[in-house]
């Protein structure tokens, strides 16, 4: 799952909430012993504290990646991961996420801006005014003409890939085709060096979230190089690239022209950052496990690999060490409701009743990584911070219920489909495909590149019925994930993403433009989680789990958590080391 | 001997050419479409088409072949405008994954595969020979029994148990030896092999046991030879028969093998480099792989069809030296 | 490009230098094989695995388990799925214990794997001995043109990139039969090398009295084919085709390995091999059991490819 791309701006805010009852549903389902049996989920020990304490300076920190980064070019950066780090370690965005763990890290902190944006025209126009005193690496000042420069680049199809709310909400955005032909944006305006001011097509009030991403970082244009900017994007932040091997190594030292005075989220403690990339995942754990020599100030950047859960969960010393904030994404079985078998209600349901959440739960790290879904939406934008359980299905299936759904479908002997899943998810797959073959149902297993995957399944008319993806809401408000998921006026026939069950109901569109067009947000959240329920009784997906992301920390390695905002990567805005002496290097 | 050579370079070239030709059909069958990877999560189709011109994906198969041969002697720009890719000889093409050229991608990844590969034929061809050559004089003795019954049991062992057992034992149990990660050797020289000794002996003892069997039957063979008698009798010393003349003869057959061996080895040795993490050929191959990225997947193709082609001819052109009966 | 290129080639080696003999080579082939014990137990084994591929079905249902059959049961979530009990979940209802996470059988995975890599294998050798043959017969004994266009598609096979090739191959195609697709792939890259050695063997056949007689009491180039030059080229043919299962097996399961074998959920030894690498330490169990079968039938097959190329190469080997 680490690979995974989301379709999001970002997980936004909660999961504290979720901490609570992370460890009774670990409790509920540890009756074969080993560590989850008193009830206490093993894994979660950390969840909304910093491991290892405040760092010192200096020293330099070590990250372990089985992969090289997606894109790290600001206008082409759109996985989790990768804004992480770019965002908190090279480049500068009009704002940013706080650094701090728990439900506090999806609040928003002025970064490039002065302030969180202000808003006129009926949330049509915001400006942003930026702070005096922002450096280059080369000491050049960050202008809002760079920002507006680099918003322009992410149309351009020579640099493809990056978040596209500017396409969405940029007023006089259609057909764009970026700067490098010499047209620009009319409806970003700069009126001065500082001032930045966005005209968008319809109200959005909720537009200072989107500065967060790195669309909304500098580029100056002098620095800009096309596609090649990817592999050395020019820093505004407190790091800056001494050496990048494409998939082998890359080398950040600090940025001498960065001000903390004008940051008031990133602290900067090592003076370099190493990422080692290609290596093999359970190498990584091992290594991370012993936590010796440079490795004490190492961490990883990919998930526990399931098969080394063992070795972590039975070692309070290393348990200690391991980060299990939540990914805050709700994990479903999506069926493709556009065309036969999966047009028919019954069969949807009989795929809900016949799945065995165990299993897939097993598959994906156990229950002590993850809890079994009951609801579309995650916990977190319910009462109480749990997912309600409407449909009662047993965890592990009801194959009686389920073929006799399918036999009221006029299918009692059931029928073949198929699944496509990314790469990772190859175990999950197969708990799927072994599942639904108990009511009768033969699924054939086509596994897709984490890369190629969001592409793949995004073709609607070649993909295959079945398709295992989720959903993160961008922050604590259901308009951030039912209109995304089920909303089938938002599917396109090719690059289709979010609605991947392909739903279109009409009292279901019909509801979420009247929820959309409320103004008391308790009654709208309320009404987002009813609707929830009542989209799930028409079985467009069956939700699955919500996932956490973990992550072992070297012994040496201080201010580390999960941050909630970043699908649950360590934030590196603020982690260092306890004794840089001990480093290395 | 020129005119051997000239013929055998041009045919090397045509060689060459039906690789690329071979691989390139492959992959425009491929059903991923590069263009709608690269464009990403929410692609309109005016986008995708924009993306596939500039990738040069809208041209007809046979001109996309002819300007990626022609490219590679005279080079080509890709795209236009201020984003335009200049690639210059030889140009292979970008990489639609990370916009690099491909030959520096390679030139970049040849270092770990050809320490790899060199550093393993070294130790494998000490250790097979050694044992060949040893069990062959020592002909149904205890050592030939022992060294022949090892060499078979190596020789079924797949390559990614032995490296699992390597780490285990060397790494895990006794911690001599750090996990692998490559490094430079002009950096540290020490810490280059020490990394690169466990990956070394994974791939060396496979090849050492087949290489022990192959070498003892030569060696048996050469040395049942009429002149091998004739010059024991004419009371050469054991040693000077051996090597000079027995072993020289044995090498012929050796040398074919080795050459095909080191030859696709040095375009990178895939599961080795991907058990243990090794950003090799062999690695970037499998990533280019996974990700659909047809320029580098052609470009390694080809670059290890012309080692095999190069080692072939350095083979034949070698037996002259070890053979002396071959004549050009 | 670790495991697979060299040993046809190594076959080749020794077999190119055999010369036919006369009588039957099955007859030498088994007076040789009661020599040798080791040479019995290679074929025991063989048999054995053969047997075991064979009635694969009916051994798991004795089992009790079906190959893709999850028991929850058997696995602890907790622990990432790792098996219940020692060595790696060894008990009356799981002969050879479980794999983790999912809980399936061992024992009828690996016998239902044994039954697709040795299918694989097998198959693979067929159509290279098939096409190696008929190619190298055809080039040897008609010449001229036919000889010189067979022989630069024997070049140029050889001079592909075969692993890197077989894997591009394999990733590429989707909606096909994963096992046919397999045998086809690697059957196309084997076949050069036994065409080399059947090509020289022809060669030296054709000018032999028996075949000038054959020739000049008006045989036609069929029956002097199947008559007098197949049955010469028998002896290498049958050490060859023994020497290179191994390549084959082991070809099987470096491409399951990398990922592009065969689907899930069927298993093979290669494939399961592939799984288990990264359990060797927590689940051994589950390393062990397919690398020792893979491990044994490899072994055997060299064994007993020794046995038969010292039949038919009375030079090399013992004397």
């Amino acid at each position: 799952m680490d690979q995974h791309k989301r379709n999001i701006l970002a997980v936004a805010v909660v999961t504290a909430l979720s901490l609570g009852a992370a460890g009774c549903s670990g409790g509920g389902t540890g009756a074969n012993g080993g560590p989850g049996k008193g009830g206490a989920n093993p894994a979660t020990g950390n969840l909304g504290k910093v491991v290892g304490g405040a760092p010192a300076k200096g020293g330099t920190l070590t990250v372990l990646s089985n992969q090289d980064f997606t894109h790290l070019d600001p206008a082409r950066n759109w996985v989790m991961g990768d804004m992480d780090f770019g965002t908190r370690l090279l480049y500068r965005t009009l704002l940013t996420y706080k650094a701090e763990p728990g439900a506090k890290g999806g609040e928003l902190s002025p970064d490039l801006a002065e302030d969180l944006g202000t808003s006129s025209n009926g949330a049509k126009t915001w400006t942003f005014r930026l702070k005096k005193g922002l450096k280059y690496e080369d000491g050049s000042p960050v202008t809002a003409q760079d920002v507006k420069y680099n918003v322009e680049r992410s149309f351009s199809p020579d640099l493809p890939g990056g978040p596209d709310y500017a396409a969405r909400y940029l007023a006089g955005a259609e057909g764009y085709q970026g700067p490098a032909g010499g047209k620009h944006l009319d409806s970003v305006k700069t009126p001065d060096d500082h001032t930045i001011v966005f005209e968008l097509r319809k109200p959005f009030a909720e537009f200072p979230y989107a500065t967060v991403l790195p669309t909304f970082a500098p580029v100056p244009k002098s620095q800009d190089k096309g596609p090649q900017y990817d592999n050395r994007p020019f820093s505004s932040g407190p790091y800056k690239i001494e050496s990048y091997a494409r998939d082998k190594q890359l080398v950040l030292v600090r940025n001498p022209h960065w001000d903390p005075k004008t940051d008031g989220v990133r602290k900067a403690y090592p003076d370099r950052i190493v990422v080692t990339m290609g290596l093999k995942g359970n190498q990584i754990d091992d290594r991370l496990i012993t936590g010796s020599g440079a490795d004490a100030s190492a961490v990883s950047w990919v998930n526990l690999r399931p098969e080394s859960t063992p070795k972590v969960l039975t070692k309070p010393d290393v348990r200690a060490r391991l980060l299990a904030e939540s990914t805050n994404c709700t994990e479903m079985l999506q069926m493709h409701t556009g065309r036969a078998p999966f047009d028919d209600v019954k069969v949807r349901q009989a795929v809900q009743y016949a799945l065995d959440r165990q299993s897939v739960l097993t598959a994906s790290g156990g229950p002590a990584l993850n809890e079994p879904a009951t609801a579309l939406m995650p916990g977190s934008l319910f009462e109480g911070g749990k997912q309600p359980d409407t449909l009662k299905i047993p965890p592990t299936g009801d194959v009686d219920k389920a073929k006799q759904l399918l036999k009221e479908a006029g299918k009692p002997g059931g029928f073949s489909t198929s699944i496509t899943v990314s790469t990772g998810d190859k175990a999950v797959a197969e708990a799927v495909q072994q599942s639904l073959g108990r009511a009768g149902i033969k699924v054939t297993i086509e596994t897709v590149d984490p890369s190629a995957f969001y592409d793949t399944i995004g073709d609607t008319k070649n993909r295959t019925d079945l398709t295992y993806t989720g959903w993160c809401p961008d922050y604590p408000s259901g308009s951030t994930f039912l209109p995304f998921v089920f909303d089938g006026r938002y599917i396109k026939e090719k690059g289709n993403s979010g609605n991947h069950s392909l739903f279109r109901d009409e009292p279901t569109m019909k509801r979420m433009d009247e929820i959309a067009a409320m103004t008391d947000a308790a009654a709208a959240n309320k009404a987002w989680q009813e609707l929830d329920g009542q989209i799930l009784a028409k079985a467009p997906t069956a939700p699955v789990v919500v996932e956490r992301k973990p992550l072992l920390v070297g012994p040496n390695v201080a201010g580390a958590f999960g941050h909630t905002s970043f699908g649950g990567q360590i934030d590196y805005a603020t982690i260092g080391l306890k004794d840089p002496s001990k480093s290395g290097s | 001997m020129i005119l051997y050579l000239g013929r055998r370079l041009l045919g090397m070239l045509g060689v060459l050419l039906a690789v690329a030709a071979i691989t390139f059909l492959i992959f425009y069958v491929l059903p991923s479409d590069p263009a709608a990877a690269a464009c990403g999560k929410s692609c309109s189709t005016e986008r995708l088409e924009a993306i596939r011109a500039h990738m040069g994906l809208d041209q007809p198969l046979w001109r996309q072949f002819g300007d990626f041969v022609t490219g590679i002697f005279t080079g080509r720009t890709f795209g236009s405008g201020p984003y335009a890719l200049d690639c210059s000889f030889p140009c292979l093409g970008y990489s639609y994954e990370n916009a690099q050229p491909v030959w520096d991608l390679l030139v970049d990844r040849l270092p770990v595969s050809a320490s790899l590969a060199v550093g393993a034929a070294l130790i494998w061809l000490a250790l097979g020979l050694g044992a060949g050559v040893t069990a062959a004089l020592r002909k149904d003795t205890l050592t030939d029994r022992a060294l022949m019954v090892g060499a078979v049991a190596a020789a079924s062992l797949p390559v990614y148990f032995t490296s699992v057992m390597l780490i285990y034992g060397l790494i895990r149990v006794a911690g001599l030896l750090p996990y692998p990660q490559y490094v430079p050797f002009g950096s540290d020289p020490l810490s280059w092999a020490s990394n690169l000794l466990l990956p070394w002996l994974a791939l060396a003892i496979l090849y050492a046991a087949m290489y022990a069997r192959q070498s003892r039957s030569s060696m048996i063979e050469s040395m049942a030879e009429p002149y091998i008698r004739t010059a024991r009798a004419k009371g050469l010393p054991r040693r000077t028969v051996v090597v000079k003349h027995g072993l020289r003869a044995a090498m012929t057959p050796i040398l074919t093998i080795f050459g095909m061996d080191l030859g696709g080895l040095l375009a990178g040795a895939v599961i080795t480099e991907s058990i243990f993490g090794l950003p090799g050929v062999g690695r970037l191959f499998y990533g280019a792989l996974t990700t659909g990225d047809q320029p580098v997947i052609l470009g390694v193709t080809l670059l290890a069809a012309t080692f095999i082609v190069v080692a072939n001819l350095c083979v034949d052109l070698l037996y002259a030296v070890v053979d002396p009966r071959v004549r050009y | 490009m670790t495991t697979v290129s060299a040993s046809p080639d190594r076959a080749k080696e020794r077999a190119e230098a055999g010369p036919a003999g006369g009588g039957s080579p099955w007859r030498l082939a088994l007076a040789e094989l009661r020599r040798r014990p080791s040479a019995l137990a290679a074929l025991a084994v063989v048999a054995l695995f053969a047997l075991i591929a064979v009635a694969a079905p009916l051994l798991s249902r004795l089992g009790g388990w079906r190959p893709d059959q999850f028991d929850a049961s058997a696995v602890d979530p907790y622990l990432g799925g790792l098996p219940i009990g020692p060595l790696g979940g060894v008990s009356a209802e799981h002969w050879l214990g479980v794999e983790p996470v999912t809980g399936r059988d061992l024992f009828a995975r690996v016998v239902h794997g044994a039954q697709v890599s040795l299918l694989i294998a097998f198959a693979a050798t067929a159509i290279v001995v098939v096409a190696g043959v008929a190619a190298g017969v055809a080039a040897g004994y008609f010449g001229g043109r036919t000889d010189t266009v067979l022989s630069r598609l024997m070049d140029l096979t050889m001079s592909f990139p075969s692993l890197i090739f077989m894997i591009a191959m394999m990733s590429v195609a989707r909606d096909v039969n994963r096992i046919l697709l397999m045998v086809l792939v690697i059957g196309l890259f084997g076949w050069p090398g036994i065409a080399r050695i059947v090509r020289g063997q022809t060669l030296s056949l054709k000018h032999r009295e028996y075949v000038d007689a054959a020739r000049v009491s008006g045989a036609s180039d069929w029956r002097i084919l199947t008559r007098e030059v197949l049955p010469g080229v028998a002896g290498p043919v049958i050490a060859y085709t023994t020497l290179i299962v191994p390549g084959m097996i082991a070809t099987e399961a470096a491409l399951s390995y990398l990922g592009v074998g065969v689907r899930p959920p069927t298993p093979s030894w290669g494939q399961m091999i592939a799984e288990s690498v990264a359990f060797y330490d927590t689940d051994p169990m589950y390393f062990v059991v397919p690398s020792v079968c893979l491990f044994l039938t490899v072994l055997a097959f060299t064994l007993l490819g020794d046995a038969l190329r010292d039949v038919f190469d009375p030079r090399g080997g013992r004397s």
